[in-house]
């Protein structure tokens, strides 16, 4: 209990947990660069040299690099990646658009929200997978059912993250916000959408990570193209090296995607940036 | 939670002209109020206040004491406009309240400062929505508020950069940025520490005199209350209502130092602790029966 309670990094102690909360933010790359390189030295010689576990379920870094080239030399890379960005810009896009309005009306009016709550919640809570026959059966082949997949998969984290954010917006803001003179307007406009806006973001990078579930889904599910369709079938022709790196793109994609909506949350909200930095 | 809902009182009809508001009306009228909260869940209801009558000269510090519960927010909100009264009504230059208005500005226990803004643009909220304030000088007055409350300097900064004391400090220049002519201040120190407290009680309490406002100020601090107020109406709870009211004659200007030995200070303080610990008793006793 102590050490949980003393592990501030304002607190003065002692140890690698001290050292570790002290660095600087060029410190943390550096321990994170060291972290990955480890990781990948001790993978590469358990699978690659040692040969503990068969490479063809898990293929060494080295191979997966080459893998990486692979794809980049037989042009499947830039056959397939562009199409699965457009899909999930597309996707977004329209989830990003159709979710905030909702979400600021749930957030408002109790009665939309008593109604809208519980079948937003049972489609959240249902596995993207779920939708995909659905998916096909109302958009056919093509790009159609994977921007469906990615748009119901982001959809319901920013608007449910809206409609909490608006909800729990401090009673006293709003009083203070009456007090000054305030209609109903301008209320929204100063007191309501400012103090949602931390919540939005965090429904953002929420929705960026499924969106991206949902697209690789969606094309693994049957889609002649895309880095789904590419992982499939790499990995049907046992050429797991080139399905690992393909994966890889799809995994750096998300955590790169979840790093712009931070920067933009940055921009537009430079108030919920944290004390110390 | 919900918002408050103002509704206009039907009662209004006996128009007030200025002829009427002559030198001895008092600033505020407080008549006959009661406000009681309903329950959802339970279906019952809440006496916050009941019978509350008080009037309130122009440019009076009267500081309202009471134990914790007893209706000292719901009072003051009523005299805010932000809870329409159950019962009765409370009249602001003759005028029945029926909502917020330029002529109150309310300090907040929990400062209430938007988190988004600097100081200045929370400053700036005090008068931004007042139609008569826009336009010209506005610049000058939240710059003059900010150096009256002695923040010169922390402009740009905001709220969660500074201290709790500095935070009600910016709460404060918000309140008096427009130029209000009553400050309702609801136990404005109550979560600020014990030393930056005693700074800004003296400095309130010169602030507000120099300035001649009309106050009211919540507190559950025996010698806040007397130490500011020139009158001290003591509430007594289950319901809440005036159980007594005192006038302090204090000369002003006090100090938390020469108020210590002065016979009268000493007197009032003794006899609220009397009145504050019956309070206390009183309220024990329910709660174990
Ligand atoms: N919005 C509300 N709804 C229901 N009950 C309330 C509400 N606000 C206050 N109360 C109740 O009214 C009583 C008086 O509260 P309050 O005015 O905040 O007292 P004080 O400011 O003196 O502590 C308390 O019992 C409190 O629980
Ligand atoms: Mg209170």
């Amino acid at each position: 209990m102590s050490t949980l309670l003393a592990s501030g990094p304002g607190l003065r102690q002692r140890g690698p947990g001290a050292w570790l909360a002290g660095l600087s933010t060029r410190g943390k790359a550096a321990v994170i660069a060291v972290e990955v390189l480890v990781m990948l030295a001790l993978w590469q010689l358990v699978v690659g040299v040692l040969g503990w576990i068969n490479p063809v379920f898990v293929p060494p870094p080295l191979a997966i690099a080459t893998g990486f080239g692979e794809l980049v030399s037989t042009g499947a890379l830039t056959a397939n990646a562009p199409i699965s960005v457009q899909a999930w810009l597309t996707g977004f896009a329209i989830a990003v658009v159709t979710a905030i309005p909702v979400g600021l009306l749930m957030g408002t009016s109790l009665p939309v929200d008593r109604v809208t709550s519980p079948i937003a919640w049972t489609i959240y809570a249902t596995p993207s997978i779920a939708y995909q026959p659905l998916a096909k059966a109302w958009f056919g082949f093509g790009i159609g059912p994977v921007v469906f997949l990615v748009t119901i998969s982001a959809v319901f984290p920013i608007l449910l993250n809206v409609a909490a954010g608006m909800r729990t917006t401090s009673a006293s803001l709003i009083r203070a916000g009456q007090v000054y003179g305030a209609n109903r307007f301008q209320l929204y406009r100063s007191i309501y959408l400012p103090s949602t806006t931390p919540f939005l973001f965090a429904g953002l990078r929420q929705a960026v990570v499924l969106a991206t579930i949902g697209m690789t889904v969606a094309e693994l599910a049957g889609s002649a193209t895309g880095m789904g369709a590419l992982i499939i079938k790499a990995s049907n022709t046992y050429q797991t090296d080139q399905a690992y790196a393909a994966i890889g793109i799809v995994v750096i994609w998300s955590v790169g995607m979840t790093r712009v909506i931070t920067l933009v949350e940055r921009l537009v909200a430079p108030w919920t940036r944290k004390g110390h930095s | 939670m919900a918002l408050p809902d103002i509704r206009t009182p039907e009662t209004t009809e006996r128009s007030m002209t200025s002829a009427d508001t002559d030198v001895g009306t008092p600033l505020i009228q407080v008549r006959d109020l009661a406000v009681h909260y309903s329950h959802r869940r339970t279906g019952g209801s809440l006496v916050a206040i009941e019978d509350v009558n008080l009037d309130v000269t122009d440019g009076e510090f009267v500081t309202v004491l009471g134990p914790s519960g007893c209706g000292k927010t719901t009072f003051m909100n009523v005299v805010a406009g932000l809870v329409a009264p159950s019962h009765g009504q409370v009249l602001v230059d003759g005028k029945p309240v029926t909502g917020p208005g330029p002529d109150r500005a309310v300090v907040f226990q929990d400062y209430a400062l938007l988190p988004w803004r600097t100081v200045i643009d929370n400053v700036r909220f005090g008068l931004e929505m007042q139609p008569h304030l826009r336009g010209t000088g506005w610049r000058e007055r939240v710059q003059e508020a900010i150096e009256t409350v002695g923040l010169a300097g922390f402009e740009q900064s905001y709220p969660r950069e500074l201290s709790g004391g500095m935070q009600q400090r910016v709460g404060l220049a918000r309140a008096i940025v427009a130029e209000p002519r009553i400050l309702l201040m609801d136990e404005p120190l109550g979560a600020v520490d014990a030393l930056t407290r005693e700074v800004m009680r003296e400095e309130i309490e010169r602030l507000i005199t120099a300035t001649g406002k009309t106050v009211l100020f919540i507190t559950h601090s025996i010698e806040e209350a007397i130490l500011l107020g020139d009158r001290i109406v003591v509430f007594k709870s289950h319901p809440g209502a005036v159980k007594e009211v005192l006038t302090t004659g204090i000369e002003r200007p006090r100090s938390e130092r020469s108020i210590q030995s002065d016979a009268r200070f000493l007197e009032l303080r003794d006899h609220l602790w009397e009145a504050l610990r019956g309070e206390a008793t009183a309220a024990a006793t329910r709660s174990s029966s």
